[in-house]
């Protein structure tokens, strides 16, 4: 690296996302001359937030020269085709939000608009017969994708459910393989250079200093760095996603292995449930206005499908963003640079994020006020976008059971997602973007999951013969049918494959 | 199963004007929407003179747009003047810069840094050696790209694009304007309004026209937008001329050149080049217009396609670019009720972002120093620099980092090529390129330039590749 590179960075906090950032900066920065630190305290416990992910981890893992099989083990993780919302809509719905599309992804209109206009001809079948990824799923069965273009089992992503905390332990050793030092230790003190207002560098409770040029702070919510010595401020979005709290158990593993996660709409909140090899994940996200932990702690518990393997865990969080995800020479990655809650398993999509703009956005000691604008406004972008999407599923109802259903019906929204939701209901318009994470299909997926009916829908589909029209959509649907059927059983498919680890044979 | 479909589409679409906007708008609404919607024309007004400011150049969307409105790309070649066309050459553009603008595909990315972070690491100046589309250029050669060569490796030519060039008024000949679109006799005498839209169009002989949507073509005095909408564009003032000389060569490449009183531009098409020149209404011999868009395109009934709503300087294929958009925009968006709020607030949205968004890249033309003196480009480089704008310019200057805002008319790539070409070097490259073996990267680069250098070398003149096309098209359709 040139005289004014960077030559020191120093991460604060392990965790998800303290060791996401460090796997990567080792992967990406070996051989430039850049000694990467991270700083961790045993006594401090991780959150390990987000152990469902979204399709793009794969390619992070890939970068990172991470072999999948190896990585599964490591991680007791599952195969992901999508995330199951149980009583959104209403009490008694249930859909699966898949990684993939409707129908063949390379008709000029959308596939969607053929079956709506099916629909309003009496077809009464669901847009889901039209999803390779959904059917397979709720057969409970996975492949992976077929390498032959132009067939379903070929065009649709697929995740992980994984133990976060593994991961970030399967990351620690990788990163300290590559020279990453980690420094045990608790940061008892910040102190910042007199003349920029940088952070010159962190003392440790022993007494220790360790500076740094470039300071990456995963201190988690508190953001030690980012806030606590540098005040960038924090965008509270309680007023449109008011959940506050978490109270987290594992159990053991029941019945068939299911590759997609389920989020269950409660009274107050919703409850993950998260497949792993080893065990299930579990949780109730909510809104403490609206119940109390102990109610809280209870329903969840009243809710559980096998036995618990743990106390109950809890957590408290604000939803909303940092003004500065980086300033002056702080970059905040992950619980410290905002939180959104895993509804639509976002969180680790979102530290991946941070890294991705890090890099491409790396600084030299200069620390370029442009530089810092353009990362900031990047990912104030990618949360914003998130936190429509996140929003959509409490608005897209017709529940008013609880005083939080009636919160949600009573809120003004955002003009963007208002927008988007008129758009969707008059024709089945999605509005687009290029910049964010959840594409057209996502949308349709929640909003028509949702019972969000479009009134009317792409008029250009009207010229088609009606026959023609069926005769296709049922070609389609055989042919998905045809495809879920010949597909293995998900929990045979880890198991027969390098991949398992603690799975029950 | 009966075909009781829930919506109301429109039932009746009236389209007023004539002229380049006016037939692809036709072509496309009577080739995509069902046939229960009547298309109704009425053809009134010249629009020869505006249509100039079409300019001469698509961009590599034109094919997929023409097909979408059942041009097929071998008739437009079979048929008119249109050529083959690699993008621009600008041969002077002030202080004795002149780079070749061609269209590309994105170049590739090595170890998860952009191809053009590579190019100073490896001491390279510039990227043409790179764009296999500017180097078919510069030799005067064309064939279609491969995507792929036989052997299923990339072929050196496949990350190439091409568009058109074109004489508008030819240009629009092409779009067939037949079968179930209805003619509306006369002109048009008044436009009536009513609830903020449009009640009626009446003609010259007392008719009065009615329909559930109106399309507006009738160029930027936007006949029927104006009347229920009164912004106009206030952007600067530009006048345009055009002539025909007999030079034949088919290079498919226009050249754009600075002038005193704005620049000009010789485009070669079949049989003839068309010579293009703009510059200040005072120094032009030829119709003058505003530059600027309407700040709402869809306003009640009526929906402005092409320079109704805005006029774009044809420096760049910006204006085709743009009018494609606009039909592409409301097919997607034809009324499904008589309630339209919804989808004019959308068309309207999209409108503005794909607008400004081609106008930052015609922008950056005058983002320079060294530009000629006089009246049109002290207006030109007056415009104050949008936020938008100088975040691209800045980041790039600075490391080379690509800017980008939600589907833009202009891809990266352009962007790219502009910068280069317009003599903007980063001041440092991205630090992870110079993770890779420095002897390696001057080696790919060289192999890739290589690669492009012979695969160019054996191609046909423009002129031969498309008289054997003909011939061979002639041949298969008797």
């Amino acid at each position: 690296m040139n005289g004014r590179g960077i030559a020191s960075v120093c991460i604060v906090g392990g965790g998800t996302a303290g060791w996401m950032t460090a796997a990567a900066l080792a992967n990406r920065l070996s051989g430039l001359g850049v000694t990467v630190q991270l700083i961790e305290s045993e006594e401090i416990g991780t959150v390990g937030v987000g152990e469902a992910t979204l399709p793009h981890i794969r390619a992070f893992n890939t970068t990172l020269g991470i072999a999948e099989p190896e990585l599964m083990r490591a991680t007791e993780a599952t195969y992901k085709l999508g995330i199951e919302f149980c009583d959104w809509g209403r009490v008694g719905d249930r859909y699966i939000h898949p990684f993939g599309n409707y129908g063949p992804s390379d008709d000029a209109i959308p596939f969607y608009h053929q079956w709506l206009r099916l629909r309003a001809m009496g077809e009464t079948g669901r847009l889901d017969e039209y999803s390779y990824p959904i059917v397979a799923a709720e057969q409970n069965r996975f492949r992976h994708p077929a390498s032959e273009p132009g067939r379903v089992e070929s065009s649709f992503g697929y995740a992980y459910q994984f133990d976060a905390s593994l991961y970030a332990w399967f990351l620690r050793r990788y990163a300290e393989a590559r020279g990453v030092e980690r420094i045990e230790g608790k940061v008892v003190d910040v102190a910042l250079d007199g003349e920029r207002g940088f952070v010159r560098d962190v003392t440790l409770a022993d007494g220790r200093k360790v500076a740094a040029e470039l300071f990456v702070d995963c201190s988690g919510f508190r953001g030690l760095l980012i806030e606590g010595a540098l005040q960038s401020g924090y965008d509270d979005w309680s007023r449109w996603l008011p959940c506050n709290r978490a109270v987290a158990v594992p159990t053991e593993s029941r019945g068939p292995l299911g590759p997609y996660t389920r989020a269950t709409a409660r009274t107050a909140g919703w409850q993950w449930r998260i497949p792993l090899q080893h065990r299930v994940g579990n949780g109730h996200v909510y809104c403490s206005d609206f119940i109390s932990d102990d109610d809280a702690q209870q329903q969840l518990v009243d809710h559980l499908d096998a036995p618990m393997q743990a106390d109950p865990r809890r957590l408290r969080f604000t939803t909303g963003r940092r003004r500065d995800f980086w300033k002056r020479n702080v970059v905040a990655i992950g619980l410290a640079s905002g939180f959104l809650e895993p509804l639509e398993s976002t969180s680790i999509h979102l530290i991946q994020d941070g890294i991705t703009e890090l890099l491409e956005l790396f600084p030299d000691r200069g620390f370029a006020a442009e530089d810092i604008d353009e990362y900031n406004r990047r990912m104030a972008l990618h949360f914003e976008r998130v936190r429509d999407f996140l929003l959509l599923h409490y608005v897209a109802t017709t529940r008013d059971d609880s005083p939080m259903w009636r919160h949600f019906r009573a809120l003004t929204l955002p003009d963007s997602l208002r927008h988007k939701i008129d758009t969707w209901l008059t024709r089945g318009y999605v509005v687009p973007y290029q910049f964010g994470l959840f594409l057209p299909p996502s949308w349709v997926a929640v909003m028509l999951g949702q019972g969000l009916v479009p009134k009317g829908y792409d008029p250009r589909v009207a010229g088609i013969e009606p026959g023609a029209l069926a005769r296709r959509a049922a070609a389609l649907r055989a042919e998905v049918a045809a495809a879920a059927r010949a597909t293995p059983d998900h929990a045979d498919y880890i198991r027969q494959s390098p991949a398992a680890a603690g799975l029950a044979a | 199963m009966t075909d009781a479909a829930a919506i109301t589409a429109v039932q009746r679409i009236l389209v007023c004007g004539d002229g380049l906007a006016a037939r692809m708008t036709l072509a496309a609404l009577a080739r995509q929407l069902p046939p229960a919607t009547a298309i109704l024309w009425a053809r009134d007004g010249r629009q020869d003179d505006s249509d100039l400011f079409y300019g001469n150049v698509t961009g590599p969307s034109a094919y997929a747009f023409n097909l979408a409105a059942g041009l097929d790309e071998r008739l437009l070649i079979l048929n008119g003047a249109t050529a083959f066309s690699w993008g621009t050459r600008y041969a002077s553009w002030g202080a004795g810069r002149g780079w070749m603008q061609s269209f590309a595909l994105p170049f590739p990315v090595m170890d998860g840094v952009q191809f053009h972070q590579y190019l100073a690491v490896a001491g390279a100046d510039g990227i043409d050696p790179f764009v296999a589309g500017l180097q078919a250029a510069r030799r005067g050669v064309f064939v279609h790209p491969p995507r792929a060569g036989a052997s299923g490796t990339p072929h050196p030519l496949s990350r190439a694009e091409y568009g058109y060039q074109f004489d508008p008024a030819d240009y629009a000949q092409g779009f067939a304007v037949a079968g179930r679109v209805e003619r509306v006799a006369g002109a048009i005498a008044s436009v009536t309004a009513a609830e903020g839209g449009i009640a009626g169009v009446t003609m010259d002989d007392g008719r009065v026209v009615t329909a559930d949507l109106y399309i507006d073509v009738s160029g930027p005095q936007a006949r029927l937008l104006s009347v229920v909408s009164n912004d106009a564009p206030t952007g600067r003032s530009i006048a345009i001329s055009a002539d025909d000389l007999p030079a034949d060569d088919q290079v498919p490449l226009r050249t754009v050149r600075a002038t005193r009183h704005g620049w000009q531009s010789d485009t070669p098409l079949k049989g003839r080049t068309r010579r293009t020149k703009v510059g200040a209404p005072e120094a032009i011999d030829g119709p003058p217009a505003t530059l600027g868009r309407r700040s709402r395109a869809w306003v009640g009934n009526c929906v402005a396609i092409g320079q109704a709503a805005g006029v774009v300087e044809p420096l760049t294929p910006a204006p085709m670019l743009l009018l494609e958009r606009d039909i592409e925009r409301l097919l997607t968006l034809i009324p499904v009720s008589g309630d339209t709020r919804v989808e004019a607030a959308e068309y309207n949205r999209r409108f503005a972002e794909d607008y400004d968004h081609a106008a930052l890249f015609q922008q950056a033309f005058f983002a320079a120093k060294g530009l000629p003196d006089g009246a049109y480009w002290q207006a030109a480089c007056a415009d104050p620099v949008p936020e938008k704008l100088a975040r691209k310019l800045t980041m790039f200057e600075r490391r080379g980092v690509l800017v980008a805002y939600d589907l833009e008319p202009f891809h990266p790539e352009d962007w790219l090529i502009l910068h280069f070409g317009m003599g903007r070097r980063p001041a440092r490259h991205d630090p992870l390129a110079a993770r890779g073996d420095k002897a390696q990267v001057v080696a790919f680069l060289s192999t890739m330039a290589r690669e492009i250098e012979q695969g160019v070398a054996t191609l046909p003149p423009a002129r031969i590749y498309r008289t054997q096309l003909e011939q061979y098209l002639r041949k298969a359709a008797s």
